[in-house]
């Protein structure tokens, strides 16, 4: 244990901090923050397919995988957020008020859907950074801004359209294409949003684990005031935090608007919640300092394939909410069990 | 004589209508571990707070290298080349050893910017550190600092002072609540940041650790400097312990 000959007269230590074996790679698996929701996550799956026969069937999983980018983009997003310290509660009026911009610009004939597609994506900038300017510049937690947000977005939406859905019929371009068009692989319909998704969780998760900003993250959401010590430009980090958030929040709006050919300004109500809970069941600490986009990808596919599998098998959808409190406190008590056995001994 | 690194010159502090500080002259060499003795709310960390960039003073002015400077906050405080090791606070617990030593000076690589954190670089910089620093266990460098023991948390950021050449390492009782092989450690770590060319201030508590390690003890009493060149190899405990409670008088 003590190398150094000239400490061996001293006491006997307390206690061993950290283990010098190092573990196995299984033991390295089972320890980290993901195991737990995937195990979940692959419970959930044999589950249903035993009680139902169509959950694995190609239709099902193409509607599956329909929808789930669109929840997905906004969770990649409230990751990097959650893990920085801060959260949004705007993201959903956001996935609301995006489309509706987009698209009443371009049926009145205001400008091209591209440009109108631009506009959209920069209100979700300054919705971002005024965000982010009120949390991290005026001291106000981020409940309470990103609340007030929610509901001026929400409002504005609701105000612009009188109430009434949009009309995107009009919409075949080349930019919809790219957004969310759709190719068969064989019987089975893929959506353009899938491949995006996947591209921004790749390039969030390498920006999170590998970039010096991911550690500025990281260190914004666990100890702050030492981060800003070291010259970590906390309040910036936070900042464009808030922005790629929202410009998520509204490109998965956007997109969702296209897949389903209409922009309703009540879409995106709750999902604000449902994105939290799939972040934090994915791993992610809700205090900040740690973030998992791979914990987020499962925590994701655990939420909606919920949705999902008991509709298949036969339980009425209402009761949904019913399984996802019950999923969010289990993971809970689980991240909360595991945490306190990792730091026993020290 | 010795060069001089720090000088604080007349510094007062009020706290409303306490005064913490009553017109302290105190200057630390380079090279060299001073101790700071005195008894509780003798002003200690009032002082030591001042160069970090903690509490701003009253009045008095703060000298490095003979150059006057303003330290308004930590930040500039490190900017100066003074650091100061809390227990707790200067390390985010979440992230790795390596991480925190070059938290705000990542070294990068790849091209142009699309560049990523040289993370080999940093574990194996991480490595040699804690060992220089005089970490005898072979703790990887990917371990996060909430699996760490208080000593080994404060070896870390002595690292990390040691490593982006801070003039000045300031210690705040870091021996409480460590084991006595911790202290040992603490006090190792301590004498090795001196051999390699740093200057500490060390505040403890226990003056036996105190004279273990430093080259010069100097003396707080009720916000004033009463001894300030106290060679330890001079002078007993006991006799150091009447100073501090003021039954005797150098
Ligand atoms: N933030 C503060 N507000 C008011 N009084 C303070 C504050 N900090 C220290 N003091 C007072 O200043 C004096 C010196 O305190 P301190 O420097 O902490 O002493 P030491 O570290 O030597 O024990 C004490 O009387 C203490 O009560
Ligand atoms: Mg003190």
């Amino acid at each position: 244990m003590v190398a150094n000959p000239s400490q061996a007269d001293f006491d006997k230590p307390k206690r061993e901090s950290v283990p010098i074996d190092s573990p196995s790679t299984l033991q390295k698996l089972i320890g980290r923050r993901e195991f737990g929701p995937l195990v979940l996550l692959i419970v959930e799956i044999v589950a249903f397919s035993l009680l139902s026969t169509t959950f694995l069937s190609t239709g099902n999983l193409s509607n599956l995988l329909a929808f789930t980018p669109e929840m997905g983009m906004m969770a990649l997003g409230m990751t990097m957020l959650i893990t920085a310290g801060e959260f949004d509660l705007s993201v959903g009026s956001v996935f609301g008020l995006a489309p509706i911009i987009m698209w009443t610009l371009f049926n009145q004939e205001v400008m091209s859907l591209e440009a109108a597609f631009f506009v959209a994506l920069g209100m979700s900038v300054l919705i971002g950074f005024f965000n982010g300017w009120f949390v991290t510049k005026l001291k106000i937690p981020s409940f309470l801004v990103t609340l007030g947000m929610m509901m001026v977005a929400r409002g504005t939406a609701l105000y612009i359209t009188d109430g009434f859905p949009q009309r995107t019929w009009r919409a075949d371009s080349a930019l919809t294409e790219i957004i969310v068009g759709d190719f068969y692989i064989g019987e089975f319909r893929v959506y353009a949003s899938l491949l995006w998704f996947i591209l921004f969780a790749v390039v969030l998760g390498f920006l999170l684990t590998q970039s010096r900003f991911g550690n500025w993250i990281q260190a914004a959401g666990g100890n702050s005031s030492a981060a800003h010590a070291r010259g970590v430009r906390v309040n910036r980090t936070k900042i464009m935090l808030f922005i790629l958030t929202a410009v998520l929040a509204a490109y998965a709006g956007i997109t969702s608007s296209i897949r389903v050919s209409a922009a309703n300004p009540n879409s995106g109500t709750g999902y604000e919640l449902e994105v939290i809970a799939m972040v934090v069941i994915g791993g992610t600490a809700l205090m900040g300092g740690y973030g998992t986009i791979i914990g987020t990808i499962i925590g994701v596919f655990i939420l909606r394939m919920m949705r999902n599998g008991i509709v298949m098998i036969g339980i009425p959808g209402l009761a949904y909410n019913i399984f996802i409190g019950a999923i969010i406190l289990g993971m809970m008590a689980l991240h909360s069990w595991l945490e306190r056995r990792h730091h026993s001994g020290t | 004589m010795a060069t001089e690194l720090v000088r604080m010159e007349n510094i007062n502090k009020f706290f409303g209508r306490v005064q913490a500080l009553n017109n302290v002259n105190f200057t630390v060499y380079e090279n060299e571990i001073v101790g700071l003795l005195g008894d509780n709310g003798a002003g200690k960390s009032t002082l030591i707070k001042i160069l970090s960039g903690a509490v701003l003073q009253s009045s008095g002015k703060i000298y490095i290298r003979g150059q006057e400077v303003d330290i308004d906050n930590t930040t500039d405080a490190i900017k100066h080349g003074i650091e100061t090791i809390y227990q707790d606070s200067a390390l985010v617990t979440q992230l790795s050893i390596a991480r925190n030593l070059f938290l705000g000076r990542e070294p990068l690589k790849g091209p142009g910017f699309l560049q990523w954190m040289d993370q080999d670089k940093m574990n194996v910089e991480a490595s040699r550190l804690m060992r220089e620093v005089g970490i005898t266990k072979n703790i990887p460098p990917t371990t996060p600092i909430s699996a760490l023991s208080g000593g080994e948390r404060q070896a870390v950021a002595i690292a990390r002072a040691m490593y982006f050449d801070s003039d000045l390492i300031i210690l705040d009782e870091p021996t409480n609540n460590l084991g006595v092989e911790e202290t040992h450690g603490v006090l190792r770590f301590v004498r090795n940041a001196r051999d390699s060319g740093h200057s500490c201030i060390f505040i403890a508590h226990n003056i036996h650790h105190v004279f273990q390690v430093v080259d010069r003890i100097v003396v707080l009493r009720r916000g004033e400097v009463v001894a300030d060149d106290i060679d330890p190899k001079q002078y007993t405990v006991q006799e150091v312990e009447e100073v501090i409670t003021g039954m005797r008088v150098m």
